[in-house]
């Protein structure tokens, strides 16, 4: 009898709180995902190329983990608030019936632990298969399709998961069941009203809404302007401001909600009925929305940051050549070991490259100058890119120089056109971290002209447009600004005093036959065995998809917790509200409105309830990511902010969708729950 | 001849199934005139709940007609039976059933706004019912600002904006003090008088029917007695103990000596 009643109780909450209990799943899934994070492919194949950096992240992921639970405590404490105190006339009715505490706190402890394990086995199975999938997606996506998949269920994730989500559930069961069981009887039997709320004077409400805009006006203006990243004290004074200007402007609204209502827009049916409610729902839980709000915007904040880092450290440059062996080794010793280990058949080509400094000038200083360039420069309208070329090129008086041959051979490999220059020519090298496509095009129109520079006294002309193609593989080193010059001249000016990189590209038969990363961890494990130091691409291509992992999975990780947490508060809240408040939908149904109208007007709240916090989450995550960027991205990376924010503002528009689909969602069980009111019922 | 705004055809509505059957209403006939002021009387359980609430159609019974100025209200479905709802019908509740997140004026207005009609055609209604209802000051105050009697006039006044064909009261004075249920009867019986508004009152206190022009008595789901107040000749203070008389068969006479 006992266990009917626990299974029963159990299954019946689970419907009714259909909205909790997929929130719970999700939560068991994301824990999962994050806890199973080092047996991802992606992973999996970064700790072998960047390990300190992989073990860094891990060593971060249970401060995640932790995190995590610590808020979804609270999301799991107040949805099982609002359920228990639903169910709190029936506990008193078991307790009048001589049902004795003890028994009744065993009852829903029963209750809580088959809805606990019901979720385990429905959220375990879905969170391994998810996680599956998304190693897989995220390994064809930034993988380039080098990266064989290995099936791999992580146990120690799954205890974790199970630990900790049953460990948050206990904890706040164990609170709010303690507090039910010792309430008296009469207490349970007819909860106190909620108490109504002192009105103020309508102007406390405007003004808080204008205090509220103006305090997140100020915080948002010291986060982008950079000033809250400059110390502790400031972060805190823009945390205190934004999270208190939430609050009141949160507060305030109901002000503008009382003149919606007010207003009747009398062509909708129950216009007045629908903002009264909303009103109410303002009112009571301004805070809690204020708060959903702030959750949401934290979201937004994360993921379109995230995505914006992720894809500015993913964006794969064009690649040209695999290997580069390293300087210090002698190109010819090199290329001997190759033959004797019988690896020069691995690589079709095989170039040097070659770079130095001006020697043959006896004064440093006056090495080189192109002041055609830097008054061509300075007679261009004013603008950010102007500013910053000129201060770049004023500092470039003693470039390095790259023969002509070598970069040639490497533009033939990068199948682009050679460049053709004579003894008094010279062309422009740049590499791309340090430019943007604006700033290379202004270039290009001023070398257009041909100025005239010095190269150690002599005089050359600038030509061609400017190269961005990597010189080495090895993506550390790079260079700001370097002149191209033919080999004669080259050998002239670096007087004989020059480094050689040793290039190397796989022949087409290697690679044809199997993936990249086998060839790469072949043909690494070969040169290591010859005792050559070298560079492969493989190293670029782990760092630049550990930016990419780490900062698109972390950032996804969180904004998804922060929406599950936003999305059931609210939509919790309005459900069990909706609910509590059953007495008016039957009156109105009394009063003779059809089964559409009301769901048309509680369609409308929902719409509204949900759609508040969001709007302003949305409206304020503009600026959010914005300032994200000022903290987080250093000087060199903050030049395709423009760029940056069109990638956020479409992430941000992807996650409307998402509150699209929840307000989907409580909108259908809101409507199943009206038409559980329609049915005629004999009231004593 | 006077118009028959209500008629009920041997109506029945059994619970339960037939080996162990209630039978809450079986086979009550009877008419409502335009105009009349009729009272049902019965003990608990009677079946005079049931009656109303099958006419309000909360309720679907088990057999029998009620039809509303000739329409079967039982084949109304949809939007009709909306429209029934709200404007054939004014319903009146023992708990006053006010929107407590509406002011008093919302609260009136809400059946308009229910039904898609504009304030403006219903302002010079709204007026006159509270001035004559005397809610005028608490129209912008919320039910929990009202007291009882101001939130049953409240509600009379919100069972009257649309002009309702027939007022459905289910113990209006139920919650209700002895003065605020003398001034709300005061009230209805003033509207049925001046204005000619049909009422049907569900009760079981004497004083309140004592306002009827006629009453019907319900025992164990069938007619019992029918009380006429003989108009004018019959002041108030008699008809009342008639009723009483008929009460006290009712709760005592040989039928509860058992």
């Amino acid at each position: 009898m006992f266990f009917d009643l626990v299974s029963r109780n159990s299954k019946r909450s689970r419907k009714e709180n259909g909205l909790f209990f997929a929130s719970l799943l999700a939560a068991i899934v994301a824990f999962y995902i994050i806890l199973s994070l080092s047996h991802q492919d992606v992973m999996l194949f970064l700790k072998e190329m960047e390990s300190d950096a992989v073990n860094r992240l891990m060593t971060m992921i249970p401060l995640f983990y932790a995190m995590t639970l610590f808020l979804l405590f609270f999301l799991v404490y107040f949805a099982c608030k609002f359920q228990l105190q639903r169910r709190s006339h029936e506990f008193g009715v078991y307790l009048m019936m001589g049902m004795r505490r003890s028994k009744l706190f065993l009852l829903l402890l029963a209750e809580d632990l088959k809805s606990n394990v019901t979720a385990l086995l429905i959220g375990l199975p879905i969170a391994i298969f998810l996680s599956e999938i998304i190693s897989l997606v995220t390994a064809r996506l930034v993988g380039l399709g080098i990266i064989g998949h290995r099936i791999s269920v992580s146990c120690n994730a799954i205890l974790l998961t199970v630990i900790g989500f049953l460990a948050i559930k206990l904890a706040a069961f164990l609170i709010l069941s303690g507090k039910i069981v010792r309430q008296e009887i009469g207490s349970l039997l007819t909860p106190a009203p909620e108490g109504t709320k002192k009105q103020l004077p309508s102007a406390i409400y405007t003004l808080s809404v204008l205090v509220g805009i103006a305090f997140l006006a100020i915080a948002y203006a010291m986060a982008i302007k950079g000033l809250s990243w400059q110390d502790v004290s400031n972060m805190a004074l823009t945390f205190l401001l934004g999270f208190s200007g939430t609050l009141l402007l949160f507060f305030g609204l109901r002000s503008a909600m009382g003149i919606f209502a007010g207003r009747a827009g009398k062509k909708q049916r129950l216009h007045t009925f629908t903002f009264r409610q909303l009103q109410e729902y303002v009112i009571h839980r301004s805070n809690a929305l204020a708060i959903s709000s702030l959750l949401i915007l934290a979201a937004l904040c994360c993921f379109g940051c995230g995505v914006a880092i992720a894809k500015f450290y993913g964006a794969s440059e064009p690649h040209a050549i695999d290997y580069t062996f390293s300087e210090w080794e002698d190109p010819k010793e090199v290329q001997a070991k190759l033959e004797t280990g019988k690896l020069s058949s691995l690589f079709s080509n095989i170039f040097e490259m070659k770079v130095g400094y001006i020697r043959r000038s006896e004064d440093y200083d006056s090495a080189y100058s192109m002041d055609r360039v830097m008054s061509a420069l300075e007679h261009l309208p004013d603008s950010e890119d102007k500013t910053v070329l000129l201060d770049n090129l004023g500092y470039a008086d003693y470039p390095y120089l790259i023969s002509l041959s070598g970069y040639n051979q490497l533009l033939s490999i990068a199948d682009l056109p050679q460049i053709v220059l004579s003894d008094d020519e010279a062309a422009v090298y740049m590499d791309t971290d340090f430019t943007t496509p604006s700033r290379i095009s202004i270039l290009n129109q001023i070398l257009a002209t041909r100025p005239e520079v010095t190269i150690a006294g002599e005089p050359h002309d600038l030509t061609g447009t400017v190269q961005t193609t990597n010189l080495v593989v090895d993506r550390s080193i790079t260079l700001s600004f370097a002149l191209i010059v033919p080999d004669e001249v080259f050998d002239s000016l670096t007087t004989g005093d020059y480094s050689t990189y040793l290039n190397a590209v796989f022949a087409p038969e290697e690679t044809s036959h199997k993936s990249l990363l086998t060839c790469f961890l072949d043909t690494n494990e070969k040169l290591d065995a010859l005792g050559l130091s070298y560079e492969s691409y493989l190293q670029n291509m782990g760092r630049q998809l550990f930016y990419v992992v780490a900062a698109s999975y972390i950032t996804i990780y969180l904004a998804i917790i922060f929406l599950i947490i936003a999305n059931t508060i609210i939509g919790v809240q309005f459900l069990t509200q909706q609910q509590k408040t059953a007495r008016r939908y039957q009156t109105l149904i009394r009063l003779g409105a059809s089964y559409e109208s009301l769901c048309c007007s509680a369609n409308q709240q929902i719409s509204w309830y949900f759609g508040i916090p969001t709007i302003i989450a949305a409206l304020s995550s503009i600026f959010g990511t914005r300032a994200l960027f000022t903290g987080f991205l250093s000087s060199r990376t903050q030049v395709d902010i423009p760029s940056m924010m069109v990638i956020s503002a479409a992430m941000i528009l992807l996650l409307c969708v998402v509150e699209w689909i929840y307000m989907t969602a409580v909108k259908r069980s809101s409507s199943h729950f009206l038409l559980s009111l329609m049915a005629p019922k004999r009231e004593e | 001849m006077e118009n028959k705004i209500l008629e009920i055809e041997s109506l029945r509505k059994y619970y339960g199934k037939p080996e162990n059957q209630t039978k809450a209403l079986d086979g009550i006939s009877f008419q409502v005139m335009s105009g009349e002021f009729l009272g049902i009387m019965g003990s608990s359980g009677s079946g005079k709940s049931t009656l109303l609430n099958c006419i309000a159609t909360v309720i679907t019974p088990t057999s029998g007609k009620i039809l509303m100025q000739g329409t079967e209200i039982q084949a109304l479905k949809g939007s009709k039976l909306a429209n029934y709802r709200g404007q054939m019908i004014g319903y009146l509740f023992q708990n006053f059933e006010l929107l407590d997140n509406l002011p008093g004026r919302e609260n009136i207005t809400i059946p308009l706004s229910l039904h898609g009609i504009s304030q403006k055609e219903c302002q010079k209604r709204l007026e006159q019912l509270s001035s004559y209802f005397e809610i005028t000051d608490v129209l912008d105050k919320f039910p929990s600002q009202m007291s009882g009697g101001q939130k049953q006039r409240v509600a009379a006044a919100r069972s009257l904006i649309l002009n309702p064909k027939i007022v459905l009261a289910d113990e209006p004075t139920g919650a209700l003090d002895s003065r605020n249920a003398k001034m709300l009867m005061k009230k209805l019986s003033g509207l049925n008088q001046e204005q000619n508004t049909t009422i049907l009152m569900v009760t079981h206190d004497c004083n309140a029917a004592s306002y009827c022009k006629r009453i019907l008595f319900i025992q164990d789901g069938v007619l019992f007695h029918e009380l006429r107040r003989n108009v004018p000749e019959e002041s108030q203070q008699q008809f009342y103990e008639r009723i009483l008389k008929v009460m006290a068969q009712l709760g005592g006479g040989s039928a509860n000596v058992l």
